[in-house]
């Protein structure tokens, strides 16, 4: 064997109900070396990470760690193989200082007296060897995200980590931190620990990786040694999904602006402008976490923004709150409509009106006209249960998000806003939303759509903005859209 | 499968019966009403000759009594139950109402204020309390629970303030809320308090029903962040209910010293916890969203005649604090089992 292997996945399969996410897929990783994975979102990144860390089970195929084929994985057994994980949100105690943080599970301790004189000794060998300025005594909370991170991957590299997984671990991060983050991790690798990395950033990819895997809709398309590739093959790779058999709406007559927002700055998100018109559909792209649902969350109301002008048919207006936003007509169907957009106990009708109340100062609300209501947006939305007195947890998916829609039309709104209007939904119930968006568009209302199913925002998309970073970095118009654009707007590479 | 046309063809009577059953004051009431039979049957085996009339617990006396002690706990309980159906929750209400109590006690007394500017002093004082405190749950993340702890210290402070801790004595002033009555028949009476107590539950009951404001109290408890995406002031509203708790706790202050003839500095002690216990055990869930005002009325029922009837069984009061617990558990216990069957039939047809 011409390079050591310490992990080798084979034939992998794994699907979850509706979806195949895996089949017959490849990897392996070298000893010592830092291995990068890139894809789009959605394309099978984080299940594989799961499936390494043990969080989900394959259906098929085999992985073995140093040789030895393991059957079956659990995160325990992970752990003591040495399999370390760093999810892109930080796992840490934040109320503990880093040296109870690193040894927190498996403290160093002579009996039943813990030896702190040894732990912290040792916590600032580890911070000195990855070459950090944290003090062992530092609460982890207070410290900056990326400092964070550095305790994290200093916690793995003490439980004596083979392979350390890094998902996104830069997200949220100054250049600064990121500098000191990929140094930390290319000592690690100098010291024989293997690292599978995975990014939206190429820039940082092409400065660590010494090999580059590549995977599109649970296949691995190919993997590269990093001299042998450039930025083009890169994301000729990652695109190419099958985009023709994809829904394909009728396009709307498109009128006058509608929504127009200018220089909006908030938490995450920094001078965006964009405008929509009527019978208008645009499409916010990006990788997850560039800031768009912040944006989104700004434009309602729901976050406060720091500056920027929001005009509604060419009238300024001010939205403070969710409230403001439903009286000018808006609506937003929230990405998770469990927390943000549902009372999960209640019963449809009670989901289905409660946005419609904000719309009068009328005090009362008969319950027979609430009836009334839900009943024609359930029939309109053609939402399938055994009664309108059902409770909303114990529908589908798909009916769930009918539900959440049936409340924003009957506020009888102009302006649509949908962030990922289609995620966990099955593919009957997608292709009815897109026909309910479709009709939207026809009576003259505008939608804006954040996604991250590339061919949904092709097909449904009449213009496309790309954020990056918090920021709006590009507008491609329909003519030009394309997968490739799109993806190499929104991973940063150049034209 | 839609099965939505298929429902309302069935029978309208079997339907009827079914909704009964399904409702979710069903089980609760059902408990309370075989404990008054149990109560009745005990007491009929253990008076001297067998004779029913010699039941202490159904004469008209005990009734109005029992009517009366369960109206203060009540209307308390409406109060809390608005409070817990959006999330909150109130822990000050006791030292509260006796706080509010002896302060329109002294203003009557000692200040010599009349009857009525007594009682838009005391209202005032009690909205403007609730004000303080929902303002600070309202606009901050911490804990009700925490805040209203402190806040029921504060209050058993001032009591102690006003009164020295003696009561101060009405003087025969103050007497409508509780002492003037209808009589009913020849030994049952309903007293004003009680009237009060049906009033205002008929009241709330109207208003969840039929008016947004109820249909967002369900709203904010059931999902507090969707409740605000979907246009409810989530911070004002809040604010708006504790100053309602306000006004309730006012009046159940004013009907215990009416009752009593004088401000007792204790009058409101230990109420919170009679009240919560009421309000849980009539179904409402601790985390809001789920509940109604009539269970609430049947877990205040529940709880007074329970009391009441190991008096005058002549069980000592030590035991009943025992025998007082354990049913608040058995009757969660019992609400907790039969939310899962129903549950359970749910998810079958679904």
């Amino acid at each position: 064997m011409p390079h050591d292997l310490i992990l080798e996945m084979q034939g992998i399969n794994k699907s979850f109900p509706g979806v195949e996410v895996f089949n017959n897929f490849n990897f392996d990783l070298r000893r010592g070396e830092i291995h990068c994975i890139c894809g789009e979102n959605g394309a099978g990144k984080s299940t594989l990470i799961k499936i390494l860390s043990g969080a989900y089970t394959q259906d098929k195929g085999s992985i073995s760690i140093d040789g030895k084929t393991i059957e079956n994985m659990t995160p325990r057994l992970a752990m003591k193989l040495g399999v370390q994980t760093i999810y892109q949100e930080h796992n840490l105690y934040p109320l503990l200082n880093v040296v109870e943080n690193l040894f927190s599970g498996n403290e160093l301790a002579n009996g039943i007296i813990l030896n702190k004189l040894k732990m912290i000794e040792k916590t600032k060998e580890v911070l000195a060897f990855l070459n950090s300025t944290i003090s062992p005594y530092d609460i982890v909370g207070q410290l900056g995200s990326g400092e964070q991170k550095t305790v994290e991957v200093a916690r793995a590299f003490i439980n004596k980590s083979k392979i350390m997984i890094l998902d996104e671990p830069t997200a949220s991060f100054s250049k600064k931190e990121i500098d000191h983050l990929l140094d930390v991790i290319k000592t690690l690798a100098k010291e024989g620990i293997s690292i599978i990395y995975i990014s939206h950033h190429l820039e940082e990819v092409f400065r660590i990786a010494d090999r580059v895997t590549v995977i599109r809709d649970g296949k691995k398309i190919n993997t590269y040694d990093i001299q042998d590739l450039n930025e083009q093959t890169l994301i000729t790779d990652m695109v190419g999904r099958d985009v023709s058999a994809f829904y394909h709406r009728g396009k709307a007559k498109i009128g006058d602006e509608m929504f127009r927002i200018s220089n909006m700055s908030g938490i995450g998100v920094r001078n965006a402008s964009f405008y929509v018109r009527e019978g208008e559909l645009i499409g916010i792209a990006g990788m997850v976490g560039s800031g768009r649902t912040e944006l989104a969350e700004l434009i309602f109301g729901y976050r406060k923004s720091f500056s920027g002008e929001i005009w509604i048919r060419g009238n300024k207006v001010r939205i403070n709150t969710p409230f403001d936003a439903i009286s000018h007509k808006m609506c937003f169907i929230t990405e998770d409509r469990q927390n943000s957009g549902l009372f999960l106990d209640h019963t449809i009708v009670r989901n289905a009106v409660l946005a419609s109340y904000a719309k009068s100062r009328k005090p009362i609300a008969l319950p027979a006209d609430d009836i009334r209501i839900a009943r024609k947006y359930i029939k309109q939305m053609n939402i399938i249960t055994p009664s309108i007195f059902q409770r909303v947890k114990f529908l589908s998916g798909g009916n769930q998000q009918k539900v959440v829609l049936a409340k924003w039309f009957a506020t009888n709104g102009d302006i649509f806003i949908f962030d990922e209007p289609t995620r966990g939904i099955d593919v009957g119930a997608k292709e009815e939303i897109y026909k309910i968006m479709t009709q939207l568009l026809a009576d003259g209302k505008c939608i804006i759509m954040i996604s991250s199913d590339m061919p949904e925002l092709i097909a449904m998309s009449d213009r496309i903005m790309v954020m990056r970073d918090g920021s709006m970095v590009a507008e491609i118009n329909e003519n030009e859209v394309n997968e490739q654009n799109i993806l190499r707007l929104s991973i940063g590479g150049s034209n | 499968m839609n099965y939505e046309k298929s429902v309302p063809k069935k029978a309208n009577r079997e339907g009827l019966l079914k909704r009964a059953l399904h409702h979710e004051n069903f089980t609760m009431l059902f408990v309370l009403v075989i404990i008054i039979f149990m109560v009745i049957a005990v007491e009929f085996i253990f008076t001297r000759q067998m004779r029913f009339e010699d039941v202490a617990f159904i004469k008209g006396m005990n009734i109005s009594n029992v009517l009366m002690q369960v109206a203060v706990t009540g209307i308390l309980a409406i109060g809390m139950t608005l409070v817990m159906l959006m999330g909150g929750i109130d822990l000050s209400i006791g030292q509260m109402m006796s706080f509010i109590g002896v302060g329109m006690a002294y203003l009557l007394k000692t200040a010599g204020w009349s009857e009525w500017s007594v009682v838009i002093a005391g209202v005032a004082a009690a909205v403007f309390c609730q004000l303080v405190m929902g303002f600070i749950i309202s606009r901050t993340k911490l804990e009700p629970f925490i805040v209203s702890l402190g806040f029921m210290t504060i209050y058993q402070g001032f009591v102690y303030l006003i009164t020295n801790g003696r009561e101060i004595t009405l003087m025969g002033k103050f007497t409508f809320l509780g002492k003037t009555y209808i009589q009913v028949t020849d030994t049952f009476r309903l007293y004003a308090t009680v009237l009060l107590f049906i009033l205002l539950v008929v009241i709330v009951w109207l208003v969840m029903k039929y008016t947004k404001f109820g249909r967002r109290v369900y709203a904010v408890g059931g999902n507090e962040n969707a409740a605000y995406l979907s246009g409810v002031n989530v911070k004002n509203f809040k604010l708006l209910i504790y100053a309602l708790n306000g006004i309730f706790v006012a009046l159940a202050a004013m009907a215990q010293m009416s009752r009593l003839g004088t401000g007792n500095p204790l009058m409101g002690s230990g109420k919170e916890i009679d009240v919560i216990a009421a309000v849980v055990v009539g179904g409402t869930a601790l985390s809001g969203g789920k509940g109604n005002i009539w269970g609430t009325v049947i877990g205040v029922i529940l709880l007074g005649i329970i009391s009441n009837a190991l008096n005058i069984l002549g069980v000592s009061p030590h035991y009943q604090y025992i025998m007082k617990g354990v049913l608040i558990i058995v009757a969660v216990l019992i609400g907790y089992y039969s939310g899962m069957k129903t549950k359970a039939v749910k998810k079958a047809a679904h």
